[in-house]
């Protein structure tokens, strides 16, 4: 038998992990303490890493919960191991997997070309059945039809079967006969109207069919994990930022699509928290591509996104992504513009200072400007080659007609200006203004970019939060339980209470499906949601259902657009009503205060403002709480360094964040 | 000055993205599904000049042509701060009148004359004329609709009145159309706003120079592309269908000279105007010279005027590809500009063999529907275009089902349509085996049926329906389309050009070419 959740010290054990491609992160609260593992992932059976992790950690204890953000859906579809899914759809449409928008997306491609449907043609099976936009039904499905389509489904050998009609969020009867009879064959059923019951028939078919695609691989490992794991709650990261329990993360596992990114989001979220700061811009800058978010009181949520082209309409945090990293390779281009990214030299050869390939990187040109110790790099684990970042950096020296530190200046200038962009993109051309917002910085390279794009964009505050590796083990573990739930409904200027009765089915389900996860009603949150444009526009904005709600309307479309049209009639297109039950967050550890002038390890000759100086560089580690120092210096530690710019003032709070404020 | 090429990339980077959040604002604030829906529709910034420094990814169709319709409003009307134009006058720098496009100078502090303009250009479901959508069969301008030479449609920030009423005095939908042009005013609000902000962080002669700089970077990157390309005059006929009165097939040639990364591309000898709608205008025949050139370049090269600078196109006027008025040309922007493309390829397909792709469907298949809904008691006008499949290229089969060369339009989702007007899709399929066989076989068509649940006025306007798309180095040619009326289970067959009444009950049925295959099995 399991040893009791209240172990020795009488509190349960809470545990936050995260599987990356390269590392597994384990974190555990045990009486009150916060524990870390970190192992190699094991990506051909991410449970081993896993199982491997927890073990460490609590020995033959058992978790109260585990929350885990899983990369099982995500590598299923971007590497294509999902399964063969049978989809049933009207008859006449059975193309529209393939047919899409009709679009393309490179315009100016000699060669178009598009992601391979999920679903190959043989597979598709045309449904007799056909219901109208208001609901009725201008085709009856039969009993005969289904008992075809059943003998189709039973013969089709398919692995997982995706069922979607048109229109079947006004009337589901039709998916639900065919769910109905689909059901005994003992396959995963994914069904439209229960996944995503929202108009808009190609992006709710895309939605259902990448869950069809990665279900049967998630109930296998999800299946593994609850039989060998040692906790009472199993919960899976979605990636909208909320944790549902493991019988809804089997059932849809396309929401945790992009269940890592949401949980680091979440993880910088509580940090910031400790510190004050309910507005921020995530800044997370790796090897290959730079993540930003913008968290103003609350994660910003978008409906739409495109995990490896398929288009999947569930609610997931806003991260936007630009191909601009440590490994992203410069070159002088044939009009004579210098371009960094979005090709990246990958893990393999890397960065030429790595001393594997010759091409020059943003790490080179860090390398160069001093924003990086070659001795120090990982810890000392890893050797640089600074003369092979100099050598690959002169080839762009060369074209420049410039110097050797121009021309790092010169790559650290774009890419810094291509993530600029990428800011500015989710603050101003949101109606944002990025300047009061505070810049979080991530990543084995984000501490070390972040003073100087924060200087870009006139973002005053930067946060290097302690144990920056963790983020997303850390989301994980204070990730609330929640789902968002939704209805199409396209009601003309309703009422506020007309709205309130429209909501009652989605509280309904909410409830249910709360209690099942074993959360009482008392500790439910909900906050209904509408989606509204004005009528005869198609693209809506979120706000809250209150009674002031069109006045909200307003304003949004005001600050998001540029104008307001007060006298337009005004349509409430879909409910969304969020629910969720906060279950535990984690206060973080005081750090002791220092005990006297932190004395630097080393100094390092770096391009500071325009001119190659002496700067000093400090460990990390070894800053106490309230340390004061004035910038430029380097900051290293384990996993990453840091740039404090001059005219940049650090300081070091009770918990390890450093915070670095311009001067006036 | 000169730029270095870190500050030319900077400002590169900063100057398109203004031209991409005028196009992010106008797609989401919308109201006609053509825009909202199918975002036919497209953004770019301009110089004090008037020429243009960056265009964000939109249609192709609108790349060479915005420039001629800004350059017509600059020289008609002097525009002042806080003065919006508007025009779609195909023989005053407009393509097709549902085109209308609006632009806006952009003052800064310490100037007098405008330091930039902003323009966007946006496909309006319809614009009068003699059947709603403004795509009909058509004979001469004054049929197509309502025609707007350069105007003042806001003057000192305060809208002119006149101009507003007049235009929704002469279109269908009046709703629709005034939604619309609010979405275009405020993209147009939100460029303007973004320059200004830019101009104060960079300084004024820093983002002129970089305008300047940014053409020449464009036309650096062009050469280098051509210049990779043998010296030699490469030629090339191709035809159209018909004009849809009976003029049968419609002789377009070009002969492109490359000598050390300059072309000359001379249209001489393409035939005489038409009668029917499928004239193009200079502008038109412009864009397919842009896009294909744009194609040819291996760097993403930015879309501005500077990419023509190494290219000079001779297009004869009085002919197709250079209309004169009162032509009729509601067809040119849609048909003719994609049999430009596949003629200008059949000509580079010798220049480099190994890369060019055969002949895709050629043809945007362009379905209106119009008349009156008497369920939700209103009018209603439909336009659609429908894809077909891409040509095959060394290497790739082509894909099937999506739109090619000078349109990139989304369809309308079944369910938004349904909604919105009285018609039910019946089908929207794969026309299977439609590709043309080869080594690398040619993209299917599409099948896409509509039922009309009123009495409707429909117009299809479409290409290849008697003469197929090409394929090349014994590549087979793609299907053609066809059009189909089916009333009472019938099937009649519409020609490739029709307007056409249809009764309660009635289906129209469009199949759409497949693109052409390449290479010898």
């Amino acid at each position: 038998m399991a040893a009791s959740p209240r172990s020795a010290d009488n509190r349960p054990i809470v545990i936050g992990i995260d599987t990356g491609g390269t590392f597994t992160d384990v974190v555990a609260v045990i009486n009150r303490e916060l524990k870390v593992h970190k192992l190699p992932s094991t990506p051909h059976d991410p449970a081993i890493a896993v199982l491997e992790g927890v073990r460490a950690l609590i020995g033959p204890r058992t978790a109260q919960t585990l929350t885990y953000s899983s990369t099982v859906a995500t590598n299923a579809l971007l590497q294509r191991r999902g399964a063969r899914v049978a989809l049933f759809t009207n008859a006449g449409f059975e193309d529209l997997i393939e047919i899409g928008r009709q679009n393309r997306t490179d315009i100016y491609a000699l060669a178009p070309a598009r992601p391979q449907p999920l679903v190959e043609r043989a597979m598709r099976f045309g449904v007799a059945q056909r219901t109208l936009f208001d609901g009725q039904i201008a085709l009856e499905l039969t009993r005969t039809e289904l008992g075809r389509i059943a003998r189709l489904a039973q013969r089709s050998r398919a692995q997982s079967f995706a069922i979607c009609l048109l229109h079947s969020y006004a009337n589901p009867s039709g998916e639900q006969a065919l769910a109905q009879s689909l059901k005994e064959l003992g396959r995963p059923l994914s069904v439209s109207h229960l996944i995503l019951p929202e108009y808009r028939e190609f992006e709710r078919l895309s939605t259902t069919v990448v869950n069809a695609y990665v279900a049967p691989l998630m109930v296998e490992h999800l299946g593994r994990l609850e039989r060998e794991l040692p906790a009472h709650r199993l919960r899976i990261m979605q990636s909208d930022g909320h944790a549902i329990g493991v019988e809804l993360a089997r059932q849809e596992p396309v929401r945790t699509i992009l269940s890592g990114p949401a949980a680091g989001v979440i993880g910088a979220a509580t940090l910031a928290r400790s510190f004050g700061v309910d507005r921020f811009i995530t800044f997370d800058m790796g090897g290959t591509s730079t993540d930003v978010s913008l968290f103003d009181r609350r994660a910003n949520i978008r409906s739409l996104s495109y995990p490896a082209g398929y288009p999947v309409r569930t609610p997931v945090i806003d991260i936007h992504t630009v191909g601009a990293g440590g490994g992203s390779l410069a070159r002088i281009d044939e009009g004579g513009s210098l371009k960094v990214g979005p090709e990246s030299a990958g893990a393999d050869p890397g960065p030429a200072c790595y001393g594997r390939g010759g091409d020059p990187t943003v790490t080179d040109a860090d390398l160069v400007a001093g924003r990086l110790m070659a001795a120090n790099f990982l810890g000392g684990r890893m050797r640089l080659y600074p003369q092979n970042a100099e050598r690959a950096l002169g080839r762009i020296a060369r074209a420049m007609k410039c110097g050797l530190d121009n021309a790092a200046r010169g790559v650290i200038r774009v890419v810094n200006a291509n993530m600029a962009r990428a800011v500015r993109l989710i603050t101003v051309e949101r109606g944002f203004d990025p300047r009061d917002f505070a810049l979080l910085a991530f990543g084995g390279a984000g501490p070390m970019h972040a003073c100087e794009l924060a200087a870009e964009l006139g973002i005053r505050r930067v946060i290097l939060p302690s144990n920056p590796g963790l983020a997303c083990a850390y989301g994980a573990l204070n990730a609330a339980l929640g789902r968002e739930y939704s209805l199409t409904v396209r009601r003309t200027a309703p009422s506020y209470d007309e709205l309130k009765k429209l909501m009652r089915p989605l509280m309904t389900r909410a409830r249910r499906e709360m209690a099942a996860q074993g959360v009482r009603s008392s500790q439910v949150e909900n906050q209904p949601w509408l989606d509204v444009r004005y009528r005869g526009q198609s693209f809506e904005l979120k706000v809250a259902l209150t009674p002031h709600f069109l006045e909200d309307f307003h304003r949004a479309h005001e600050r998001t657009f540029g104008y307001a049209a007060r006298d337009a009639v005004v349509e409430v297109v879909n409910l969304r009503l969020e629910a969720r039950a906060g279950e535990y967050e984690h206060r973080p550890v005081r750090i002791r205060r220092a005990a006297r002038r932190p004395e630097p390890i080393g100094r390092i000759s770096a391009i500071a403002q325009g001119r190659r100086r002496t700067i000093p560089v400090f460990e990390r580690d070894h800053l106490g709480a309230a340390t004061r120092l004035q910038g430029p210096m380097l900051l290293v530690e384990l996993s990453a360094t840091a740039y404090v710019a001059p005219g940049f003032t650090m300081r070091v709070d009770d918990f390890g964040n450093i915070h670095l404020e311009a001067g006036a | 000055m000169k730029l270095d090429p870190v500050t030319l990339e900077v400002m590169n980077s900063r100057l398109a993205a203004i031209a991409e959040e005028m196009g992010v604002v106008l797609g989401q604030t919308g109201y006609s599904p053509n825009i909202k829906e199918r975002r036919d529709f497209s953004c770019a910034l301009f110089d004090g000049s008037g020429e243009m420094v960056a265009q964000a990814a939109h249609l192709p169709v609108h790349l060479g042509s915005t420039p001629l319709s800004v350059r017509a409003a600059i020289q008609r009307l002097e525009l002042g701060p806080g003065d919006v134009a508007a025009v779609n006058d195909p023989f005053a720098g407009g393509t097709h009148l549902p085109d209308l496009t609006l632009v806006e100078p952009v003052f800064i502090r310490g100037r007098r004359a405008p330091f930039a303009y902003v323009a966007n250009r946006a496909h309006h479901a319809d614009i009068g004329g003699m059947a709603p959508g403004s795509m009909a069969l058509s004979r001469e301008i004054y049929q197509e609709g309502f025609r707007l030479p350069p105007v003042k449609l806001i003057a000192a920030g305060q809208p002119v009145r006149d101009i507003f009423e007049l235009f929704f005095a002469n279109t269908r939908v009046r709703q629709e159309r005034e939604g619309d042009l609010r979405a275009q005013i405020g993209a147009l609000t939100v460029g303007r706003r973004r320059v200004v902000d830019l101009v104060r962080s960079q300084g004024a002669s820093l983002v002129g120079t970089a305008m300047e700089e940014l053409k020449s970077y464009s036309g650096r990157l062009m050469k280098a592309a051509l210049s990779k390309l043998k010296d030699g005059t490469y030629a090339a006929e191709d035809f159209l269908d018909d004009d849809g009165f009976g003029c049968g097939p419609i002789r377009l040639c070009v002969a492109i000279q490359m000598k050390r990364g300059r072309a000359r591309v001379d249209f001489t000898g393409s035939a005489p105007q038409v009668s029917g709608p499928v004239n193009a205008n200079y502008a038109i025949t412009l864009s397919a010279v842009f896009y294909v050139m744009k194609c040819l370049g291996a760097e993403a090269v930015p879309p501005n005027e500077g990419l023509m600078r190494a290219v000079k196109v001779i297009a004869p006027a009085g002919t197709i590809v250079n209309a004169n008025e009162p032509a009729a040309v509601a067809g040119g922007n849609v048909e003719t500009s994609q049999r430009l493309v596949d003629v200008l390829f059949r000509a580079l397909a010798r220049a480099a063999p190994d890369r060019i792709p055969a002949a895709s469907s050629g043809s945007m298949s362009n379905l209106t529907i119009g008349g009156y809904d008497t369920s939700r008691g209103r009018g209603f006008t439909y336009y659609e275009t429908i894809a077909g499949g891409a040509g095959a290229a060394p290497g790739f089969d082509g894909a099937s089902g999506i739109h090619t060369h000078m349109t990139n339009t989304l369809n309308t989702p079944i369910e938004a349509l349904e909604a919105y007007y009285p018609m039910r899709v019946t089908q929207y399929g794969i026309r299977a085996g439609s590709g043309g066989k080869g080594k690398f076989t040619g993209g299917d068509g599409l099948i896409r049926e509509l039922e009309c649940l009123v009495e409707s006025d429909v117009s299809v306007l479409s290409e290849r329906r008697v003469l197929a798309p090409y394929g090349l180095y014994g590549g087979g040619e793609g299907k053609r389309g066809a059009n189909y009326l089916i009333r009472s289970g019938r099937r009649h067959t519409l020609p490739g050009k029709a307007s056409v009444r249809l009764a309660p009950g009635d289906h129209i049925r469009i199949e759409t070419p497949g693109g052409g295959g390449w290479g010898r099995r």
